[in-house]
């Protein structure tokens, strides 16, 4: 008997054996989300939206984000420009708006919110939805008769992809302005506020406003989707949480940044 | 406490489980459990840590599905009752779970009453309306507007059993109701499931280690070892047993432990 048991334990497996095991639980996480996604998107288009629980998720995103992301969003505008005018002083100081306008619509201020929003919002979602899972409320719900994606995800997912791009004209706004505050008190910078804001005005076309914006419906559904899969896969307590949460968020920027070469790649092919 | 005779019209069903088995991992847990609970019996599973009530319960109600074995509920197969739109389900069956699993962001009244908001088939007048008849039924009159967090653990039990009741349930399960209470709570909570069992008639199946409790309330009492049911009786052929798990229980029940 004993010397059966003793058979029977499996070898701990060596470096290949760990990243094929590691490679293996990548597909499961990617696949359960893809699901999770389809299963979202069914419901967001067949089943009657909750308004009301999709208003309470979007009140906790911004309550979230909003104070966190206007101080981000400024500073980096003001950095931005504080950077680029020393590169420039020497050459043409009236590009500064065209740079501060053009990286805050277009990057910045996209993947900025978007990791804000995984960060703070999309890391409560994997922790509450995780602790709801491992005290059985998730099963509590399914044996209601009550569907946990209907009920949970469905309203997080499409809280999270109209804010996204809400915050992220917000971003764009206070961060164009953070720029325009050092063109207005730095006085090596000879632009004035004026010139900044017309020659901005000149290269940032409604276009890059947009590609902005597109890139915040896909890094919302990634920002939400992630962590909603990791919180409904929670396994083993507190500390099950603890790993679920930080997953989510790890993978959710990974997953940001994956999708953002995808969209920009996409739009130069696209001309 | 103690079983009665019932004095209500029968309206729970009866539920048959054959040969039920279920493995993790290449561990057995169940291993062909056959049982029967006739319609409106109370009955309870006994067993020692770790040999598979928990999980037996999460068969009968459809959270896991068994690897071999047939579930029939109220002459249901279970597959076939779970492919059944909710709406139009013969019966309903409800569970208790051990840590109660309420919405932490719910209220009570909203946590009882969330099956039926869902369901859209009530009025906003009505749902209240049941919703306060359950918690008097509970004795959690006035909790409406506090949240879990605020509740002790006895409480947050009852309104599980409440929230349990709220869609009027033919068959209701029981996940350790009494597991990390006091003795006091522990007698409450029995006298309410008894009380439940002579007022709505439900058939009611509680998991539990302490039999004390069990033989208090239950017409029948089933010992759970290792997978598989080795005794089912009632609460006086029990204490007449000669199986070694029930003996076990017995003298740890008469030590008081």
């Amino acid at each position: 008997m004993a010397v059966e048991a003793v058979g029977r334990v499996p070898r701990r497996p060596g470096p290949v054996g760990r990243l094929g095991a590691g490679i293996l639980d990548l597909l499961q996480v990617l696949g359960e989300a893809a699901s999770l996604f389809a299963a979202a998107v069914r419901a967001s288009a067949f089943a009657p939206i909750d308004r009301q629980r999709v208003v309470v998720q979007m009140v906790r995103v911004g309550t979230d984000t909003l104070s966190i992301g206007a101080l981000l969003s400024i500073f980096v505008g003001m950095v931005l420009v504080v950077q680029a005018a020393d590169q420039l002083r020497d050459v043409n100081e009236s590009v500064l708006g065209p740079i501060v306008g053009l990286a805050m619509t277009k990057e910045l201020g996209p993947v900025m919110m978007a990791f804000l929003l995984a960060g703070r919002a999309g890391s409560a979602m994997a922790a509450e939805l995780g602790s709801m899972t491992v005290y059985d409320e998730i099963n509590a719900l399914r044996t209601m008769d009550i569907d946990p994606v209907r009920f949970l995800v469905m309203p997080r997912f499409v809280a999270a992809t109209l804010a996204l791009p809400l915050l992220i004209l917000y971003s764009d706004f206070i961060g164009v302005w953070g720029g325009a505050v050092v063109v207005a008190i730095d006085p090596a910078i000879k632009l004035t506020v004026n010139e900044y804001f017309a020659r901005m005005l000149e290269w940032v076309h409604l276009s890059d406003i947009l590609i902005g914006l597109v890139k915040g419906l896909v890094f919302g559904m990634i920002a939400s989707i992630l962590p909603c899969t990791f919180g409904l896969r929670t396994r083993g307590g507190t500390e099950g949480i603890a790993t679920a949460t930080t997953a989510a968020v790890v993978w959710s920027f990974i997953l940001i940044l994956v999708f953002d070469f995808l969209i920009v790649r996409g739009s130069f092919a696209a001309g | 406490m103690g079983a009665g005779a019932r004095e209500t019209p029968q309206r729970g069903v009866a539920v048959e489980l054959q040969g039920l088995r279920r493995s993790y991992d290449g561990f057995d847990v169940l291993r062909g459990v056959d049982l029967s609970v006739r319609a409106g019996e109370l009955l309870a599973i006994v067993g020692q840590s770790g040999t598979g009530k928990s999980v037996l319960l999460r068969q009968i109600i459809g959270l896991e599905r068994p690897d071999a074995g047939r579930i029939v509920i109220g002459g249901l197969e279970l597959p076939r009752y779970l492919a059944i739109p909710p709406e139009e389900k013969p019966f309903r069956i409800a569970m208790v779970f051990q840590s109660a699993a309420l919405l932490a962001s719910l209220t009570v009244a909203e946590n009882v009453g969330l099956r039926l908001r869902e369901r859209r088939r009530h009025s906003a007048a009505e749902i209240e309306a049941i919703t306060r008849r359950v918690l008097a039924d509970v004795e959690l009159e006035g909790t409406e507007d506090k949240l879990p967090s605020e509740l002790s653990g006895g409480m947050r039990k009852r309104v599980a059993i409440a929230r349990a009741l709220a869609i009027d349930p033919e068959l209701i399960l029981y996940d350790e109701p009494t597991a990390d209470l006091d003795p006091i709570l522990t007698q409450q909570i029995g006298e309410l499931i008894r009380r439940i069992r002579t007022t709505r008639g439900s058939t009611q199946i509680i998991v539990t280690h302490n039999l004390p409790l069990a033989r208090a309330i239950a017409d029948r009492i089933a010992v759970l070892d290792r997978g598989r049911i080795v005794e089912c009786s009632t609460p006086a052929e029990l204490a007449e047993s000669r199986q070694p798990l029930t003996r076990e229980f017995l003298r740890a029940a008469a030590l008081g432990l």
